[in-house]
């Protein structure tokens, strides 16, 4: 009993990181970018999908596809950012128009890129298995690739937070997103902070579905869950907040390994009751204020 | 330094700057005067980029900046104390004046800089750790100064640095303004406290309802019967 407990909390925070991780990239792009990115679940099946051809035809090891999809994924929102959210900023009347008309060009992209997707790989689901020897850890057992994914989502967490904070480019981020007008007033080319947000956030997607792949079957459909999934931590932790995003993250991990322990099947559904619950209690998140 | 020629700025139909023509030379502190509402803080985003006049042009150091985003006028050597401060209220005293310095030029320089600011400034050494949300209002007031002035400006457009504040605090801002000139900073200070600005000031320029109606020495301004009646309640 109180292994399966101990093995049922482990699964959750283990699949919390991950949901972290695409949570930071996510808020990262509504926070600065203020665009709800509907398709950010599109990239993380990218991200997955790339790694699997990757590993079964070429056999390169999945931990090299989070230096080939990373990049890859950055420069892609890099360039929608630059071609396509840009015009829609320059044309917006109001930073309200904006968001709405970002958002819906963001559903458009996520049926884009999801057709491209069924055409280049078919829809049938697609795994590889990866570093699955079982490791003992507190009495139960899990795999090495489990371990290692949540011990690399920490890691760019971490790395990320200290850009934020450490560096020039990082703290001209918080700023643009605090006061965009007065942070473009320092000297900071707010157009050039917006499509690099959106591409670290498209960075972070593609690398969480890199990671992702090591351990569950990726599909063609797969994003859209994942955005929903990312939408609720960000709402939990707070937008914004890296640490709020590992929390909501936790959370909602957790959760998912125990409704799924419960009842496998209902661990989304049980995500809309969170999701509604903080949407009519805590708006503002666990962290926010 | 600075020309401003024939500017006209509407909001949408509304006209609110009407012909405004001003200069900044080197070295000298200009006062941009006017009561609530007559267009002062929008001849300052004319100025800046922020909105977009519909006639008219503005020259610094020779160079046309109108039409320019302003990360590139700010480029030049223009830099800003915004209505209100507009200071990064989730980020420290510290990462404020940093931000201040994100000019390239400026940031190789950063804490050299920021030693000489913390001089001028120790209120904002004891709260360099502090977000700047939890400031007060004064304090908030000296860190937007303090970080226009971590870009090493060549001119520094302050709008209204003294609204709000208490006597003390007023005279210490003036205080501040005074010995930013004598570093060699020009300086085109927006005020409603038209005594104060005219008695710091070198010249000035009276701003009514979008027009500028008057313009001058200080000295002879603050002799005037209009501005004697009309701002000083005399
Ligand atoms: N963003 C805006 N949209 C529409 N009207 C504005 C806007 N900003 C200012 N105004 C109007 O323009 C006039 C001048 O305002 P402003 O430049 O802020 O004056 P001041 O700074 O001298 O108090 C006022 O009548 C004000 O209501
Ligand atoms: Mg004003």
């Amino acid at each position: 009993m109180v292994t399966t407990i101990i093995e049922v909390v482990i699964t959750g925070l283990l699949m919390g990181g991950l949901y972290a991780l695409i949570a930071v990239g996510l808020s990262l792009q509504y926070g600065v970018a203020r665009i709800l990115n509907i398709s950010h679940g599109e990239f993380i099946m990218l991200g997955g999908l790339t790694t699997w051809s990757l590993y079964t035809a070429l056999g390169v090891n999945p931990l090299l596809s989070l230096a080939i999809c990373g990049p890859l994924a950055f420069a892609l929102g890099f360039v929608i950012h630059r071609t396509l959210f840009k015009r829609l900023l320059d044309t917006a009347a109001s930073p309200g128009v904006f968001e709405s008309n970002s958002m819906l060009a963001a559903f458009g992209l996520m049926f884009i890129i999801q057709n491209v997707a069924l055409i280049a790989w078919g829809s049938e689901i697609r795994g590889y298995s990866y570093l699955t020897t079982p490791v003992h850890f507190l009495g139960t057992l899990f795999g090495a690739n489990r371990l290692l994914t949540f011990g690399m989502a920490l890691l760019i967490g971490l790395v990320f937070y200290l850009f934020l904070n450490l560096t020039r480019t990082g703290k001209a981020i918080r700023a643009a997103a605090q006061d965009p007008t007065t942070a473009g007033l320092m000297g900071v080319n707010i157009n050039h902070m917006l499509a690099l947000c959106f591409g670290l956030g498209a960075a972070m997607a593609g690398v969480g579905g890199v990671l992702i792949s090591m351990c569950y079957p990726v599909h063609g459909v797969m994003g859209l869950e994942y955005t929903v999934i990312a939408i609720i931590v960000v709402v939990l932790g707070g937008l914004g907040s890296i640490p709020g995003s590992f929390m909501g993250g936790f959370i909602l991990g957790l959760v998912g390994s125990i409704v799924t322990f419960l009842e496998p099947g209902l661990a989304l559904v049980a995500y809309y009751v969170i999701f509604i619950l903080l949407l009519l209690i805590r708006p503002t998140g666990l962290l926010g204020r | 330094m600075l020309e401003v020629h024939a500017l006209n700025t509407f909001y949408g139909k509304m006209q609110v700057l009407w012909d405004v023509s001003l200069q900044v030379r080197e070295g000298e502190i200009v006062a941009i005067v006017g009561s609530n509402g007559a267009g002062k803080t929008t001849l300052l985003n004319s100025i800046l980029g922020l909105v977009r006049p519909a006639s008219g042009t503005v020259t610094f150091l020779g160079r046309r900046i109108d039409g320019l985003p302003s990360h590139a006028i700010a480029e030049q050597g223009l830099a800003i104390v915004p209505e209100g401060g507009r200071v990064f209220p989730e980020m420290t005293v510290r990462e404020n004046l940093e931000i201040g310095a994100y000019l390239s030029r400026a940031w190789k320089s950063r804490k050299e800089m920021l030693e000489r600011i913390y001089r001028l400034f120790p209120i904002l050494k004891e709260r360099e750790r502090q977000l700047a949300r939890t400031l007060s209002g004064g304090e908030r007031q000296m860190l937007a100064i303090a970080r226009a002035l971590m870009s090493r400006p060549r001119l520094c457009l302050l709008d209204e640095p003294s609204y709000g504040l208490a006597p003390v605090l007023v005279m210490e801002i003036f205080r501040v303004m005074q010995s930013l000139r004598e570093q060699g900073i020009t300086i085109l200070l927006v005020e409603q406290n038209v005594r104060r600005a005219l008695e710091i000031a070198d010249r000035a320029y009276v701003l009514e309802n979008g027009h500028i109606c008057m313009e001058g020495a200080c000295a002879e301004l603050l002799e005037s019967d209009h501005i004697r009646r009309a701002y000083l309640g005399m």
